[in-house]
């Protein structure tokens, strides 16, 4: 059974308005147990309004969005439920922080949750582990971090939720490049130790690439792809069409195609192209 | 959605009162403010029920607009018109029945009151429909900058104030986004914001009060570098991009309106009063 079964969602902004926008159309897909998939599409494609359904914070204008099976907005009990059993890390969620600690802000989630003071305690430091940040940081003003920090508080709080799936709506966005590291390498090790399912949302698909297993690309609020990886480099082109932008190396294979080698074009990382010239070399000579 | 409350519900257009000079339409409204309640008779009041007829037609706001801008005062309108017909005292009892005695004054006065209401609500919304709020407070700065005598020993300019109130107006839509993202980023944490008795939705609102505050000292601040790095020194000797004029469409309206003014006074001299 797939953890999400997104069935035929339409979400329309300012229904009934002059205004309303179809933000995300007709669209449905499964997302299973324990993978990492990451959504990508281009500005105003619908991505955040989507995964903002997960958790029933907005609801479906049509179709359904089920939980492990069951409809997310059956019943109030559903509802609550959804938001424990999803944490949703939003865009910039550091300008959610408020509490006086550190400790105080990340045990938020857990609070709302009714755990003991015991089970709250354990809960954030796992989650502060999970994020790289040690014990000195739990009495600090979560105001006096650097934006980094802060990035990492945010998202502990949400971690420490524990829950099923975890959904991230661009983490890296306004990071340097080892800010983006950091955050990818946490991503990471958190689904290694934890085994649970990851969805994150992102513009670059250099960094999808890097750690996804499987890749969700919108476009204009419908889905145009949903596949491994692999399938979807091997359509650059299209992709290309939908104004998003192919990493580098993947470029240029495609160019080296165009000039007529029997290359893969579905290249996307260092090593794979490193691969893939040793072959040709092979095949050539 | 808490976003499609609007602020300042300029309509976007390009009639003839658009184009008016805001400063004429503030005065115009102050003076038909006073007009309405001049007003004492049938003759005076379809003068002011014309002018007021003739400010619509000529704003270009679909009538729509104007019901629209009614409907949330109907109740209070209702109301005040009952008030007054129960409790308004002399002339001839037209009804009775039991102990409530309607009088023809007590009529007429409801009557009033509610052509007044209506009339004043549109007019105020006729100015506030054809200028925006930036227009609005740029002529009230104009107008008020006779003031400027008197502040000046404190140290201030009636331009601060009205730029203090441009950059609020400017800031709501912009704070009522902000409200609507934090606000889903904590029920994204399990906040419950519509649940429980009175004190704990008061202490639920703090995880977005904080933000907010937060994040508006931070706009602030950063407003307030931008200001300075495009060397904003307040109001002394600044020019105007869109420089006000009294042209000839302020000059039609201004003489219509006086001539409406001089026909409600002499036409309430003339027939005397109803109320
Ligand atoms: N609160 C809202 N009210 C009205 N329209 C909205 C609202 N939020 C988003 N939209 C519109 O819905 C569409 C999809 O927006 P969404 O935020 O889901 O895009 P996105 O893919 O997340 O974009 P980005 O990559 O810039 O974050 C856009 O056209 C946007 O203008
Ligand atoms: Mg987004």
């Amino acid at each position: 059974m797939a953890k999400i079964a997104v069935r035929g969602l339409t979400y329309l902004y300012g229904q009934g308005t002059s205004t309303q926008i179809a933000a995300v159309k007709n669209c449905s897909f499964d997302i299973e147990e324990g993978e990492l998939v990451g959504i990508i599409g281009h500005t105003g494609s619908g991505k955040s309004t989507l995964i903002q359904h997960f958790n029933a914070l907005l609801k479906p204008t049509e179709g359904q969005i089920l939980l492990d099976g069951e409809d997310i907005w059956k019943s109030k009990q559903s509802v609550r439920n959804s938001r424990f059993k999803v944490g949703l890390c939003f865009q910039y969620p550091e300008y959610q922080l408020f509490e006086e600690t550190v400790f105080k802000d990340v045990s938020f989630g857990p609070r709302n949750m009714g755990l003991s003071e015991k089970e709250i305690e354990e809960r954030v430091r796992q989650a502060m582990t999970h994020v790289g940040l040690d014990e000195s940081y739990f009495n600090k003003s979560p105001f006096d971090l650097s934006g980094g920090e802060k990035r990492r508080v945010a998202i502990a709080g949400v971690m420490a939720m524990d829950p099923d799936v975890l959904v991230l709506d661009e983490p890296t966005a306004g990071l340097d490049p080892r800010g983006r590291d950091t955050v990818f390498s946490m991503i990471r090790n958190y689904r290694n130790k934890t085994g649970k399912t990851v969805v994150i949302v992102s513009h670059s698909m250099e960094d999808v690439a890097r750690i996804a297993t499987k890749v969700l690309v919108m476009n204009h609020g419908e889905i145009a792809m949903f596949d491994t990886v692999d399938n979807i480099f091997s359509k650059g082109n299209e992709l290309i069409e939908m104004g998003l932008n192919v990493p580098q190396i993947t470029k240029v294979f495609m160019r080296l195609k165009e000039m007529g080698y029997n290359v893969n074009s579905s290249v996307y990382s260092v090593e794979q192209a490193k691969n893939e010239i040793l072959r040709l070399r092979g095949d050539i000579g | 959605m808490i976003r499609d409350i609007t602020i300042g519900q300029y309509y976007n257009g390009d009639s003839f009162l658009h184009k008016c000079d805001p400063r004429t339409k503030i005065l115009m409204t102050f003076g038909l403010i006073v007009a309405i309640f001049l007003c004492k008779n049938f003759v005076s009041i379809g003068i002011m029920i014309f002018f007021t007829v003739l400010c619509v037609a000529f704003s270009s706001v679909p009538v729509k607009m104007y019901l629209k801008s009614l409907k949330p005062l109907l109740i209070l309108i209702l109301f005040t018109a009952v008030l007054n017909l129960l409790y308004s005292t002399g002339g001839d009892v037209v009804v009775q029945f039991w102990k409530i005695k309607i009088t023809d004054k007590a009529l007429f006065n409801a009557l009033f009151i509610i052509i007044r209401i209506i009339c004043l609500i549109v007019c105020s919304s006729v100015m506030t429909y054809t200028t925006t709020p930036t227009m609005l407070t740029d002529a009230i700065e104009k107008l008020l900058s006779p003031l400027n005598v008197l502040l000046k020993p404190f140290n201030m300019q009636v331009h601060t104030l009205a730029m203090m109130m441009t950059l609020a107006l400017r800031f709501i839509p912009t704070l009522i986004e902000e409200i609507d993202k934090i606000t889903n980023a904590q029920k994204a944490r399990g906040a419950e914001l519509d649940a429980g008795k009175f004190t704990d939705r008061i202490k639920a609102l703090i995880p977005i009060i904080i933000p907010l505050f937060v994040s508006s000292f931070r706009r602030a601040y950063e407003l307030a570098f931008a200001m300075d790095c495009r060397c904003y020194r307040g109001g002394e000797g600044r020019t105007r991009m869109k420089k006000m004029k009294f042209g000839f469409r302020d000059l039609i309206v201004t003489v219509l309106f006086c001539a409406a003014a001089a026909g409600i006074v002499v036409t309430n001299i003339k027939f005397g009063s109803v109320l």
